[in-house]
């Protein structure tokens, strides 16, 4: 019988798929397509979605559209697999109301803060914008401020980095990372002096037991959990353990299950570390040679405003990050209270199951994992949760080696590559440094080839102690303390103290909590100019003044870093539409249009009278080092062509110039830190990605431990070398309540968080027909028995109220989400129904991350 | 023409229902299944949104534990 093209195409499918599953089937013989004959150029990036890194294949036709993708079979990573998200990865460049040009709002052929968009040129847009930015930062360094991405590429978040740190002389530059990862950021810091995790994905498969710690991974991580799936149904006596604080899709796999209330994960936690005491099973030679015990600050408030009742409460606000050297003795008495009895009570999960779980961390001969996401960094006590989970892990040794693992997975694509690794923080500066360390600013001072004094400290002196000389400012006052974090930069557009905000690569309008008396009010601020960058007419770009239309993800030459270290480069495959450009190629023209005299003040050009007259350009990005690399034709390893517009501009190598400037703060003698170390440029291009430290293009599986991490030398073991001492750090903390607990008025927890189909704010999945389709509005996941309290019914259009602020969307008791009684959830993909008017914008005080799990509501019909 | 390659992940002692319930998608076919729970399934479906709507409709699946997209082909028929 002929076999027809639909026959053979699918014979090609299931071979595929069977050689996948390890499966094999009669009738087909593996017989593979043969060479691909659809006239496609395939080429390899790194996802555009989510922070597990998988590398997809992008299918380009001859005229230079997008049509195709696959997941990467090359890839360490996905293995070859896709998430539907991914399959649908060429319709988000071509969504149909994508941005093509700069848009100002204009009366009368002005700029006017109430006047309509209208299409302007890039150059009408920097010269506006210049003149608002030269204003604002006259009145100090917080008068402007930036709010990048774990979106942006590698070398984007280095140049934004370099413009406002060392152009512009300001802290004011956050992610919104700040939103997600501060608090594994600050847990990783306190606890191991070095941020990011130990280990790697590899661990999916040596784990004979995974602990989700709130992760629902099987809609946020799907191919993780497919890898964690498939170890659990092959391995024998493979457990997994789920916590959260609704069933969710993880549910159908765990063996134990547990839904407990809210803040009380801390209890858990601790009662976990009790139980190994207890039972004398903590690894001794492990923790006297590796571990210090401290004890946190207890009592230290919520992150919110100063006059809030909750903060004029608190004893320990100024010094919520303070630790204090304890013993192990009295490490064990701080979690004697959290006793089998108190925490299944406290928790409301059966003391029988917290003790199956407890028992897994607890044997010696149990390889244990464990996995969160933002369950536990958006929280009002964020980084002492994660810290609670590594101290379970270094008391049993439990780390640092293949399956013994506490992994804190992220949520955006580049949040540890860029955010974290760049430094794109208020206080940081690339590879681990931070502003609040003279001897950092002035190691990144040299690099940089700046005057000494030129990067704005964190106490605005020119010296660590409070003593020391103040920074000079283009303001005529001292430099003054210079850090804000993103909730205080919405505190401070409101308050008038900030009057010019760069958006880029991020809908913070739809994604920062108390939308109604904070976000909003401050956009809108009439004192105010507000710059939003994004391919999409997102509800930050419409809250906007200006908007800026960018050239997205493979539309240009870019770099991502994932959760597990690994560093992925991909190659411009087409042209962005319009007059869109890339994020880099924004913050370098812009550049052009500034002055050091705008910017800085006369004492501080005195030192370095070559850059009077010269442009932020000229000193930050043409000085020698950026600039040093020739254009080159990009050509991948089958003689394939690619363009790099942003090269073609500025007239060289951009992309690596940036890169290989950057990887001088891992390399360069004198540096401050070792162990971030990074390969040259082009060995990414070739690679599927390397895990930092890459030393001798070698790249470092789990970090700290000898025979794994070159950093630790033969004969050391075990070294957490991100300490002098080489001893991480056990960090006692309490349970301590939530800021906003349900009561008689507001009597339901809200939940907020994601679903499989949309990503994040919905920006690019929401503009998917096909996924939209499946999932167009948020739903608020509620228990049948509160439903049937309200007299509501599934599809019953309802109102959820909080102190702040309704949505009204409808009710779902029979999805995929089943929260208890007395907790509802709802998505904040949906721009139609913004949840964060809802929210409470409260903070872990540590790491100033929002906790958007956790405030009360109640939902009446609408 | 639209031809999807996913691997589905089910618990091995409850195959049979989820197989069920798989063939009750339109254009679903299962092609063999492991022993440690690994299942070829294809899906056929010419029409975009439909073909989404079934993609989803199988990671939603009681006792599916994750779906994956391994392969797809689409090309228009004439």
């Amino acid at each position: 019988m002929k076999q027809t093209r639909r026959d053979f195409i699918k014979t090609n499918a299931i071979a595929a798929t069977a050689a996948m599953a390890g499966v094999s089937i009669p009738g087909i013989n593996g017989v593979m397509a043969e060479e691909q004959k659809d006239d496609l150029r395939w080429d390899k990036a790194a996802c555009r979605y989510c922070g597990t890194g998988c590398s997809v294949l992008m299918g380009v036709n001859k005229e230079g559209k997008v049509v195709a993708s696959q997941g990467d079979p090359d890839a360490p990573v996905n293995r070859g697999l896709n998430c539907i998200k991914g399959y649908f990865l060429p319709k988000i460049l071509y969504g149909k109301d994508r941005l093509t040009q700069p848009l100002l709002r204009k009366k009368d052929g002005k700029y006017d803060k109430n006047g309509d968009f209208e299409p302007v040129s890039w150059d009408e847009a920097f010269k506006t914008m210049a003149e608002k930015w030269v204003a604002a930062r006259k009145k100090g360094p917080k008068g402007v401020g930036m709010f990048g991405s774990g979106q942006w590429t590698v070398w984007e978040g280095y140049a934004a980095s370099k413009l406002m740190k060392a152009g512009f002389r300001t802290n004011s530059l956050e992610p919104n990372a700040r939103h997600c990862m501060a608090s594994a950021v600050a847990a990783f810091i306190r606890g191991f002096g070095m941020d990011e995790p130990m280990g790697c994905y590899d661990d999916l498969e040596h784990a004979d037991t995974f602990v989700l710690w709130g992760a629902n991974m099987a809609e946020m991580h799907p191919i993780l959990w497919s890898r964690l799936t498939d170890t659990r149904l092959t391995k024998p006596g493979c457990q997994v353990h789920v916590l959260s604080t609704y069933e969710h899709r993880c549910f159908e796999l765990s063996d134990n299950s547990m839904v407990f209330e809210p803040q009380t994960d801390l209890a858990i936690a601790n009662y976990i570390a009790n139980y190994i005491i207890q039972n004398k099973a903590y690894n001794q030679a492990f923790i006297d040679k590796n571990v210090n015990f401290t004890q946190a600050e207890t009592d230290i408030g919520y992150g919110l405003r100063d006059d809030h009742p909750l903060e004029k409460a608190a004893k320990n606000v100024k010094t919520a990050g303070k630790l204090t050297p304890i013993s192990f003795e009295e490490y064990a008495k701080s979690v004697e209270p959290y006793t089998l009895e108190y925490t299944a009570k406290l928790s409301k999960v059966p003391a029988a199951q917290l003790e199956a779980m407890a028992k897994q961390y607890a044997d010696p001969n149990r390889k244990v994992s464990s996995y969160w996401t933002m369950g536990m960094n958006q929280h009002t006590r964020g980084t002492w949760i994660n810290g609670l989970v590594y101290n379970i892990h270094l008391l049993m040794g439990k780390i640092s080696e293949p399956g013994n693992s506490p992994f804190s997975l992220t949520g955006q694509p580049s949040a540890c590559g860029t955010a974290r690794e760049v430094g794109t923080f208020t206080h940081r500066l690339p590879a681990d440094l931070v502003t609040k360390k003279d001897a950092h600013c002035k190691f990144a001072e040299k690099v940089w080839k700046l005057p000494e004094g030129t990067i704005p400290r964190a106490n605005g002196k020119l010296g660590d102690d409070d003593a020391a000389p103040d920074q000079t400012d283009i303001s005529g006052k001292p430099m003054g303390p210079t850090l804000i974090h993103a909730v205080a930069m919405h505190r401070a557009l409101k308050g008038g103290k900030m009057n010019c905000f760069w958006v880029m690569c991020n809908n913070n309008l739809q994604a920062a909590a108390n939308f109604n008396d904070e976000s909003w009010p401050g956009w809108r601020n009439p004192d105010n100019f507000i710059t939003v960058s994004d391919p999409y007419p997102t509800v930050s770009a419409q809250g906007a003044d200006l908007v800026l239309p960018t050239a997205m993800w493979i539309e240009k030459e870019g770099a991502y870093g994932n959760a597990e270290r690994r560093t992925q480069f991909w190659r411009q495959q087409t042209k962005a539409p319009g007059e869109s450009r890339s994020d880099v190629w924004q913050i370098m023209e812009f550049a052009k249009y500034i002055k050091a005299e705008d910017v800085w003040d006369a004492a501080l050009l005195e030192k370095a009278p070559e850059y009077a007259g010269k442009t932020l350009y000229d000193i930050l990005y043409a000085n020698g080092v950026v600039d040093k690399f020739p254009v080159e034709q990009v050509t991948d390893d089958r003689g394939n062509q690619y363009d790099n517009d942003e090269s073609a501009h500025f007239g060289y190598y951009v992309q690596k110039g940036l890169f290989e400037e950057y990887r001088l703060f891992n390399s360069a003698e004198g540096m401050p830190k070792k162990g971030h170390e990074m390969a040259e440029f082009g060995a990414y291009h070739k690679a599927r990605g390397l895990r930092w430290p890459v030393i001798d293009g070698k790249e470092t599986l789990w970090r700290y431990r000898e025979g794994y991490d070159p950093h630790v030398a033969a004969g050391e073991g075990v070294k957490f070398y991100g300490f002098p001492d080489g001893k991480a750090k056990i960090i006692s903390a309490p349970y301590e309540p939530a800021a906003e607990a349900p009561d008689q008025d507001y009597d339901l927890w809200l939940c907020t968080g994601r679903v499989l189909e949309h990503w994040h704010s919905g920006s690019m999945t929401r503009r998917v027909p096909e996924l939209y389709r499946a999932v167009p509005d948020a739903l608020v996941y509620m228990h049948p028995n509160d439903a049937k309290k309200r007299k509501l019914r599934d599809g019953s259009e309802v109102k959820v109220v909080s102190r702040r602020g309704e949505i009204v969307s409808r009710v779902e008791t029979r999805g995929r989400n089943r929260p208890p009684e007395g907790l509802v959830f709802v998505p904040w993909f949906d721009a139609g129904r913004l949840i964060n008017k809802v929210t409470l914008d409260q903070t872990c005080p540590i790491s100033k991350e929002t906790d958007y799990k956790k405030c009360a509501v109640k939902v009446v019909k609408a | 023409m639209n031809i999807c390659g996913i691997l589905v992940h089910a618990h091995p002692e409850g195959f049979d229902a989820v197989r069920e319930r798989l063939l009750g998608i339109a254009g679903v076919e299962v092609h063999g299944i492991s022993e440690e729970g690994r299942a070829v399934v294809t899906l056929e479906e010419d029409d975009e949104d439909r073909l989404a709507e079934s993609m989803l409709a199988i990671q939603k699946l009681e006792g599916v534990l994750s779906a994956s997209l391994i392969y797809h082909h689409n090309e228009d028929d004439n």
